[in-house]
């Protein structure tokens, strides 16, 4: 009697545990089908180029979608440009502007020299005024 | 080859100074498990500190550094190996016959491990760079800096970086950097690999002391709860700092229950290796997340009130429980002051007092807040239909007044520290959730599941360890207790 209560209260406790498990492996990405990395796609591929033609330390200037929304994408530029430090703002002799292919033209506002783009929307400018 | 190597310089190191601190009468390989899980952690936190302090001192030889540390452990180990005349009890219902609902649940236990080694795997490698924001924009950006900046690796703690954490510690990045530097570049293979590591060793860590504590059947149910808890596995492979965090917080919990059985059932006080070594895993998490400072003094102070609770203690027996864990403590809390002082700018948390003294005269954040924690407790782990937290108590109705009878032994001063000291870093949290800077909804949001989930292991450790007592006084499973009652 003992025993097949206890399996009872087993066989519900591991069905329970049992329904998370289920949706951990539901939830997995499907093997084989694996998108390239997001992470890898914004950050390391795509300031590959830009990288090459940067100090490899000190601080430079960043300008990129304002606010908030902006965020992400100059942590993914800081992460790909490390150790270079990235400073969200133009006061700097070097500052690179990341934004999407289409809002490019955004930067033409900006007053900098542009010394060369990129394409995809990522420019480096050359500020001589700044400090 | 050089990865391997530093893996086995890595674990070997963790595993002798594992073994430092348990009794020499018995074989290496007794508790195997618990050793090789604790191993992983310690192991770590070794890479994390010889790496950080070679910065500091400029130190290239890297390989000659850890080959000299792994030699002074070998010799630590031979020489002052802890002794003692007995070791962990083995428990009864090891040697027991399975019945069918062990069966069951034996058979729950493979499943779910199957499905988190699968899971884990499958998205370790679909997210190489890791799953989430903190993942490249706090730890492997740290861990860039300090591997990639050379003589300017300080750079990577400038304010002028301020979402990335500067002041966050550097176990994590520390160890995912000394890595790199034998590999040669910086691969996400590693952090992805430690990842792996922290997550199923902070399941062996607790399917093995409970093992040791409790027996079969409570390690199983534990384990499986922790297995079954989607987002476990979920934030374990985003190579985020939460799930580390959390191991060194059960080993904290758990040594310090070793330690309480080894002296209850030796009478001896010669256990003080295993405090030691609890006291290390306490430095170990603060060494990994801000919260785990907040761990570090709450464990602190929960033991010595648990002490003081049992009656006024004698100042021997304070120097007792506590000179031990204060010997390894002591340095961790060095380093990371240093680290604090001389390196990393201020938090974002602390940096306006007058607001944050206006801040806690507010009732509606307290209220928000308990919201906030009601809702999460039953929401936290991504469970699908029951909530792990709902099963545990429903676990503890089923098993009955056998199990609700049970009232914690007097010298069971490392649980009722441990369920104390979890009890005020929760309560810690609520506090600084009180006078955070940012919007409360928005920072509840997104830190409170994880704040949850660093406890998790050891609330689920704590609960199977407090649950069940037989009639004859000796700890056993809970479950077993409640087949009893049924």
């Amino acid at each position: 009697m003992i025993d097949s209560r206890r399996t009872v209260v087993f066989a519900v406790f591991s069905f329970c545990c049992l329904l998370s498990s289920a949706r951990l492996v539901r939830d997995a990405p499907a093997p084989g089908r694996f998108k390239a990395s997001e992470i890898a796609l914004r950050s390391d591929q795509r300031f590959a180029a830009l990288k090459a033609a940067l100090p490899s330390r000190g601080v430079i200037g960043y300008i990129g979608e304002p606010g908030n929304s902006g965020l992400a994408d100059y942590y993914l530029a800081q992460y790909a440009l490390a150790p270079l430090v990235l400073d969200r703002s133009s006061n700097h002799a070097l500052v690179i502007g990341n934004f999407s292919a289409s809002s490019s033209s955004q930067a033409s506002s900006h007053d900098f020299h542009l010394r060369r783009d990129f394409g995809n929307g990522l420019l480096l400018f050359a500020s001589e005024g700044a400090k | 080859m050089a990865l391997t190597v530093a893996v086995v310089l890595c674990l070997a190191s963790g595993f002798l100074l594992v073994c430092l601190s348990f009794s020499r009468q018995r074989p290496l390989s007794s508790d195997l498990l618990l050793k090789m899980s604790l191993s992983v952690g310690f192991g770590l936190g070794i890479f994390s500190v010889v790496y950080f302090l070679s910065l500091l001192l400029g130190v290239t030889r890297l390989i000659l550094v850890d080959f000299t540390v792994f030699t002074l452990f070998v010799v630590c180990f031979l020489l002052f190996r802890t002794s003692g005349t007995s070791f962990i009890r083995a428990t009864r219902n090891n040697a027991e016959p399975a019945p069918r609902s062990h069966s069951l649940l034996a058979t729950a236990f493979v499943v779910s491990l199957c499905a988190a080694v699968y899971t884990a795997i499958i998205r370790t490698l679909a997210y190489p760079h890791g799953d989430g924001w903190d993942a490249f924009s706090i730890w492997n950006l740290h861990a860039r800096f300090l591997f990639l900046g050379g003589s300017h690796w300080r750079d990577g703690f400038s304010p002028l970086i301020p979402w990335s954490h500067p002041d966050y510690p550097l176990l994590l990045p520390a160890a995912i950097a000394h890595f790199w530097s034998f590999v040669g570049h910086d691969t996400p293979v590693v952090p992805g690999i430690i990842g792996l590591l922290f997550s199923f060793s902070t399941v062996g860590l607790l399917f093995s002391a409970l093992s040791i504590l409790r027996g079969r059947t409570s390690a199983m149910l534990g384990a499986t709860v922790l297995l079954a808890t989607p987002a476990f596995i979920e934030l374990g492979t985003s190579q985020y700092a939460d799930v580390p965090l959390s191991f060194f917080v059960l080993a904290t919990v758990a040594l310090l229950c070793l330690h309480e059985s080894r002296v209850q059932e030796d009478s001896s006080p010669n256990s003080s290796g295993l405090l030691a070594l609890a006291g290390l895993a306490a430095g170990c998490a603060a060494w990994t997340k801000n919260e785990g400072l907040l761990f570090l003094c709450t464990i602190l102070l929960a033991r010595l009130l648990t002490l003081i609770r049992t009656g006024p203690p004698s100042l021997t027996t304070i120097a007792r429980q506590f000179a031990p864990m204060l010997v390894t403590i002591v340095p961790a809390l060095l380093l990371i002051a240093y680290f604090k002082r001389s390196i990393a700018p201020p938090g974002d948390l602390f940096s306006d007092g007058t607001t944050a003294l206006h801040k806690l005269t507010d009732p509606a954040r307290y209220w928000a807040i308990a919201r906030w924690y009601g809702k999460s407790f039953l929401r936290f782990g991504h469970w699908l239909v029951i909530p792990g937290t709902l099963l545990l108590v429903a676990f503890y109705f089923a098993a009955g007044k056998t199990v609700r009878k049970r009232d914690l032994n007097q010298a069971e001063l490392g649980l009722r520290a441990s369920i104390l000291a979890l009890g005020l870093t929760l309560a810690g949290y609520f506090a600084v959730y009180l006078i955070t800077p940012y919007d409360i909804y928005w920072h509840l949001r997104f830190s409170l599941p994880r704040l949850f989930l660093q406890l998790w292991p050891s609330a689920i450790f704590v609960f199977f360890l407090s649950l069940a007592e037989d009639n004859s006084g000796t700890p056993t499973s809970g479950a077993d207790a409640a087949g009893r009652c049924l």
